[in-house]
């Protein structure tokens, strides 16, 4: 049977995974059959990445305080304005607590000393406010796919990428025994350098994401609990190994799934390493 | 008084959004402090139609869609938020190639070739591509049907090849952007 050549609609179409599954699935042995087609495909998937490529570094700059300003001050009454400003930027300060789902560490000086040990905690509240709600592209690297070898095979891939990317070991922790299954991972970049997010998810579809990175040298923080809004975040930092666990879930579960992650990746940090007394 | 200020817990919304916000308006507009104008405005108008946005409703698509109206009526009316047209991006470029310590490469390929592409066109792809949205988000970002959003990205792929392929021409271009 002779298959009808698709237009340029439907192959645009494909490629964004807005066809439904006959159609895909004719599109696909089309492509298969018409080698000229598919170049034309990946040169616009190409382009896609390009695309992705040259905007995606605009999520990690810093925002500008203009904005934040027009956000905090916008639309208030003008007796209450200035008040309101200066007691957010000062309860910022006196908290050193400069996180939230992207929310206003930017108030606080940039140079200050909790901002910069905070930066890393800020780009993995950013990237779970980003990534989490994420349904068709949630991760780069999926191991909820296919057979369980698939799978497995997929998880060795993604922990040796990412150790190899990040310069540190990377582990992905296995919370299964608190209801919540690895659905991937990707890496993410930004002007310090390469990171890492591991996203899992439970049966109701609540997700979490742990961010990995590789702290700045000199940081090492205890295990620590940060709240902004309906987002908490449990993070810990050590010599070359930095990790956060956010979620937007009641702290003694956060607490819970940290510990859980914590307890399988101790090993490898105290493995050949002094730990400072604590 | 009557009208009743925006919570702190929609400002909290609004202040995480920036991020994917500022994404947008940069593809959009390219320089960083114009495309900032066009997040501020946004985000003034959210602040003042607070009231009017449904807590089921997912807020960065709500916020999109209140970019693209303000990016359209910014055109209209604000000579400051142009986007480059054309002449310009050829004069910009020639600038760039009499300097050899430029780099005149994918960059500003990329660029122009986005620059050519007619708002109607580019608002699509980038929804689609950058922004990740599907047809059906971006047509309600939009206000369009899902058929044209799917058409509109299409002819914006094939058009963005011509131009990165450098088999588009200019004075081609001017005579089509009268028609469009």
């Amino acid at each position: 049977m002779d298959r009808q050549q698709p237009d340029d609609e439907q192959l645009s179409a494909w490629l964004d995974g807005e066809l439904d599954d006959v159609t895909r699935r004719d599109i696909e042995s089309w492509l298969h059959e018409h080698p000229d087609d598919a170049a034309r495909v990946r040169l616009w998937a190409a382009d896609r990445e390009t695309l992705r490529a040259r905007f995606d570094p605009v999520l990690d700059e810093a925002v500008p305080e203009a904005l934040q300003r027009a956000v905090l001050e916008g639309g208030r009454s003008p007796v209450h304005t200035r008040w309101r400003f200066a007691a957010a930027a000062a309860g910022l300060l006196v908290g050193g607590a400069l996180i939230g789902g992207g929310v206003v560490w930017q108030v606080a000086p940039q140079r200050d000393m909790a901002a910069a040990r905070g930066s890393w905690t800020q780009r993995a509240a950013v990237a779970h406010a980003v990534f989490a709600p994420e349904v068709r592209h949630p991760v780069e690297v999926n191991v909820a796919e296919g057979q369980p070898e698939q799978q497995r095979a997929q998880e060795e891939h993604l922990a040796r990428w990412l150790t190899k990317r990040l310069d540190m070991p990377v582990r992905l922790f296995d919370l299964r025994s608190q209801g919540y299954a690895l659905v991937g991972g990707r890496l993410l970049s930004d002007a310090q350098g390469p990171s890492a997010q591991l996203m899992y998810q439970n049966t109701g579809g609540q997700r979490i994401t742990v961010y990995l990175r590789r702290p700045e040298p000199g940081t090492s923080t205890s295990f620590r609990y940060q709240r902004e809004g309906d987002l908490g975040m449990f993070y810990w930092a050590e010599e070359g190994y930095g990790c956060a666990l956010v979620g937007k879930l009641p702290r003694e579960q956060l607490l819970a799934l940290a510990e859980a992650a914590y307890r399988q990746v101790e090993p490898d940090l105290t493995g050949g390493r002094v730990r400072p007394a604590s | 008084m009557p009208q009743v200020d925006a919570p702190d817990s929609f400002r909290h919304q609004l202040l995480a959004a920036i991020p994917r916000l500022r994404r947008y308006a940069r593809s959009l507009v390219f320089d960083a402090a114009p495309a900032d104008d066009l997040v501020q405005s946004t985000l003034e108008r959210a602040l003042s139609h607070w009231h009017q946005f449904d807590q089921r409703r997912d807020m960065v698509l709500w916020l999109l869609s209140i970019a693209h109206n303000a990016f359209l009526d910014g055109r209209r009316r604000d000579a400051r938020l142009q986007v480059l047209d054309p002449q310009q991006i050829e004069a910009h470029q020639d600038a760039h190639s009499a300097d050899p310590g430029v780099d005149v490469g994918l960059r500003i390929d990329l660029r122009a070739a986005l620059a050519r592409l007619s708002p109607e066109q580019r608002e699509p792809l980038l929804l689609v591509s950058v922004e990740q949205l599907s047809y059906a988000e971006c047509a309600e970002a939009l206000g369009i049907p899902i058929g044209t959003v799917m058409s509109r990205v299409s002819r914006a792929r094939a058009s963005l090849r011509e131009w990165l392929e450098g088999r588009g021409r200019p004075d081609k271009l001017r005579t089509l952007r009268r028609v469009v």
